[in-house]
């Protein structure tokens, strides 16, 4: 078997132009940013060619008066988030993980906890530069904090796991750091939980995250601090800890059908975090019979589940049934990597 | 003479199919200053009906113009050589709330004033609120992307739109999104979102509705200078609040509008901000003192606190009548609609009085401050050829003078046909290729709303037909 040809490309043309020689030669290529999220998609073989984005680090602009940050795709999103505290700011969609680069969060559609109140992760992407699978550097958007200039390709990137380009650069919209934040939480029974949590999400106290556990309730408060106390029958508590098993699920269903969710799921003894008022929910799963369990779950609730993270058996069928506008999709996959070389396994329903 | 309505007459209600030549003109404008030339205005009822209006246009051979309230202000909803005007109005029921989600299912043609004043009694709102938001439809909302000045904080159209049904140029009917978050595949639904008509016509959108905050204050501050005033507004984000709107009004559109609400304006101000802060009573609080600090370091004269709903609704009726109430200077104004960074502001307003100065004319500001949105909007008076001329030239100096300092065309009225040929200012023809090549996976045959959006010859390779196919009118 022919041995993956790693690239460590260190700026965006160059990048570019490893994608022109591998559209003429057509190999295959597999883009890595920081590794994190890489057991996903199809199982199968590795691409001819692997481009990491590592190389791709420079801060280009940081902009705190304006509240923008402008990054190669490549930086390890810990350090922006430092950077970006330094300044007293935050960028509260993304689901931020040690090793995890910027672009990986944006290619992955990776939305934190946080989501509840600080909305997607791709509502914070104000520009992008994406290299497509032909190798054309094409920037998107604008760097100002609004802008309706052309086409929203920058949506269509964030979440696209790299099948219609790589990103090679962002500007994102951050917003102030709150003065404080802190989490609350507390056991009991199912049904009480779900309770406080619907009263959290609809409460007036604005929480950025309500999350269920198996056992417990966590919300987190943020603000100024005579509104980061803790909501009647709830101790200060700490971040709750994420569901770990064999592979994981990620589940999205209509916001109030969560709770129906987190019932089968604790019944059966899934080990999960639902995301209260958001509708995702992440499950611990360990078999392939697990996958579909939970994704039949999902269906039957008007929703979808897909395996986020998992060895090769739990991914045969990654996404489960394609949604409308496949035949668009494959469409806008010809139009941004006509020779079909980005990140096969990838690719949704090739 | 060959009648164009007989074959729609077949599938529509023929009170629906308007060809009466009057009518026609008036469907041939939008909101803004290009006239084109309507063949034919269908008001289908049903996606069904929609559905086959666009096959039965497409076997004519025919371009399909999607058309809201026709409230946009450039040039989309403008209809182009004898080309059949689709109008959403007739599809204007609200389908479902859910107070759960919360989020209300609706057909396009629904206002977006209607929707929020429907929802109201649930404690509900739907953020986006364009200043035409009385008259605007949902529809036209999700084809520009719209704003309003509450989008500071809480976004623009495209964060709450979570599903849509479209009908694409050859007829087929697809749900994109819902109220499950994050199906798996690329991002569609967020693609449509702003796609002037050009990608097919919206027949139904989900919108996601807001909770009401627990508290609002909303604020005045008068200024004796501009620079002032947008000192103040970068102090005030600076200092760590994002408002839930920050808006900025000079003096002479102040002074018009005050005629008009009487609101007792601040009118010999050089400038004034309105503040509004929402939240928890904490937040709130925390919010207001900020932004009193500010106004005092940055020399306010007074910061006035409305005090109840109804001095608040008086504010808001200010700022959303300013621009009618420029009939009182001139009959026509053009208004734009570029977006600068924050930071630079105070140049580019600085810059915008040079350039009435040098063009002779009165440019008033009304404006987003809070996300450097400009509105600077030119009064003039279309009788006069000469003036036109010099707005026409003022306006591509106040676009020129955004994009030099890393500004962008539009914040949330959208390019249609007005900014189409200016695109070449902010993306290069690979970037403006990438665009098309998008647009043509939607659309391969250019049956929606051709001409808009992207110059001519945007596609690599495409055969450029002819530069002039501009309608009369339209100022670029």
């Amino acid at each position: 078997m022919a041995v993956t040809t790693v690239l460590t490309p260190s700026t965006a043309e160059e990048l570019a132009g490893m994608l022109r020689e591998a559209t003429a030669s057509g190999r295959r290529v597999d883009v890595v940013g920081g590794g994190t999220r890489s057991r996903a998609g199809r199982p199968g073989p590795p691409g001819d060619v692997e481009i990491r984005t590592g190389g791709l680090r420079r801060i280009v602009a940081h902009e705190p008066q304006d509240l923008t940050l402008t990054v190669e795709a490549g930086l390890p999103v810990t350090e922006a988030v430092a950077l970006t505290a330094g300044a007293g700011q935050d960028w509260p969609q993304a689901e931020v993980r040690d090793g995890s680069t910027i672009g990986g969060v944006l290619a992955t559609g990776a939305s934190g906890r946080r989501r509840l109140r600080s909305g997607a992760v791709r509502d914070s992407v104000l520009q992008i530069v994406i290299a497509t699978g032909d190798g054309r550097l094409v920037t998107a958007g604008g760097r100002t904090v609004k802008g309706v200039s052309g086409f929203d390709i920058p949506r269509l990137a964030v979440g696209s796991r790299g099948t219609l380009g790589v990103i090679t650069q962002v500007t994102l919209k951050l917003w102030p750091l709150p003065e404080a934040r802190g989490w609350f939480g507390a056991g009991g029974g199912l049904e009480e939980r779900l309770a406080l949590a619907r009263a959290a999400v609809t409460g007036a106290g604005r929480p950025t995250a309500v999350i269920l556990t198996p056992g417990r309730i966590d919300v987190e408060l943020a603000g100024p601090p005579d509104d980061v106390v803790p909501p009647p029958g709830m101790e200060p508590s700490g971040d709750p800890p994420a569901p770990v098993g064999t592979g994981v699920v990620e589940v999205g269903v209509p916001p109030p059908r969560l709770g129906d969710l987190s019932v089968l799921l604790e019944d059966e003894g899934f080990a999960y975090e639902a995301r209260f008022g958001v509708g995702t929910c992440l499950v611990a799963v360990d078999d392939a019979a697990g996958v579909a369990r939970v994704r039949s779950w999902a269906v039957g609730l008007g929703g979808h589940a897909g395996v986020l993270d998992g060895p090769d058996g739990l991914r045969e069928d990654p996404w489960g049934p394609p949604p409308p506008g496949l035949a668009l999709m494959r469409r806008l996959r010809d139009a941004f990597d006509p020779a079909g070389i980005l990140n096969g396994r990838l690719v949704p329903w090739a | 003479m060959s009648t164009l309505r007989d074959p729609f007459e077949r599938l529509l209600d023929p009170a629906r199919v308007i060809d009466h030549a009057l009518e026609r003109r008036l469907y041939s404008r939008d909101g803004s200053i290009a006239q084109g030339d309507c063949g034919l205005v269908v008001l289908p009822e049903t996606t069904a009906e929609v559905a086959a209006c666009v096959r039965l246009a497409g076997e004519l051979g025919l371009a399909v113009v999607p058309r809201g309230s026709g409230t946009g202000l450039c040039g989309g909803a403008v209809p182009l050589e004898g080309a059949i005007v689709l109008s959403v109005a007739r599809m204007g029921a609200i389908l479902e709330i859910d107070p759960e989600v919360p989020c209300a299912r609706v057909q396009p043609g629904v206002l977006n004033l209607d929707l929020t004043t429907a929802v109201r009694h649930l404690g509900l709102h739907y953020a986006p609120d364009p200043s035409s938001q009385q008259a605007c439809s949902i529809g036209g909302n999700v084809a520009t992307n719209a704003g309003g000045p509450h989008c500071l904080a809480s976004g623009v159209t495209a964060q709450h739109v979570l599903g849509m049904e479209i009908v694409l140029a050859d007829g087929e009917v697809l749900r994109l999104g819902g109220t499950a978050p994050d199906p798996p595949g690329y991002d569609l639904r967020g693609f449509v979102v702003g796609g002037e008509g050009t990608l097919g016509v919206v027949t139904e959108v989900t919108v996601r509705l807001t909770r009401d905050p627990a508290q609002v204050r909303t604020m005045l501050l008068d200024f004796p200078t501009v620079r002032a005033a947008g000192e103040a507004v970068g102090g005030i984000i600076g200092g760590g609040v994002i408002p839930a709107a920050m808006e900025m009004m000079d003096q002479r559109m102040t002074i018009a509008v005050e005629a008009f609400v009487h609101a007792d304006l601040p009118v010999d101000a050089a400038a004034m901000l309105l503040v509004e802060v929402d939240g928890t009573p904490a937040e709130v609080a925390a919010h207001v003192a900020v932004v009193e600090e500010v106004g005092a370091r940055t020399g306010a004269r007074r910061v006035r606190v409305a005090r109840d709903e109804a001095e608040r609704a008086l504010f808001w009726k200010a700022r959303k009548s300013a621009f009618g109430a420029v009939a009182r200077v001139a009959p026509n104004y053009y208004l734009h609609d570029c977006v600068v960074p924050r930071t630079r502001l105070i140049e580019v307003l600085e810059r915008i009085e040079a350039i009435a100065a040098e063009f002779d004319l009165v440019i008033m500001n009304v404006f987003h401050a809070g996300d450097g949105n400009l509105h600077p909007l030119i009064a003039f008076d279309r009788r006069d050829a000469e003036q036109v001329e010099r707005v026409h030239a003022a306006g591509t100096a106040i676009i020129e003078a955004c994009v030099a300092v890393g500004g962008v065309l539009s914040g949330e009225h959208g390019i249609g046909l007005e900014k189409r040929d200016f695109m070449p200012l902010t993306f290069s023809a690979v970037d403006l290729d990438a665009q098309a090549r998008a647009r043509d996976a939607f659309d391969p045959e250019g049956r929606m709303n051709p001409a808009k959006v992207l110059p001519l010859g945007s596609r690599c390779g495409e055969l450029v037909l002819d530069a002039g196919s501009l309608p009369p009118g339209t100022w670029l």
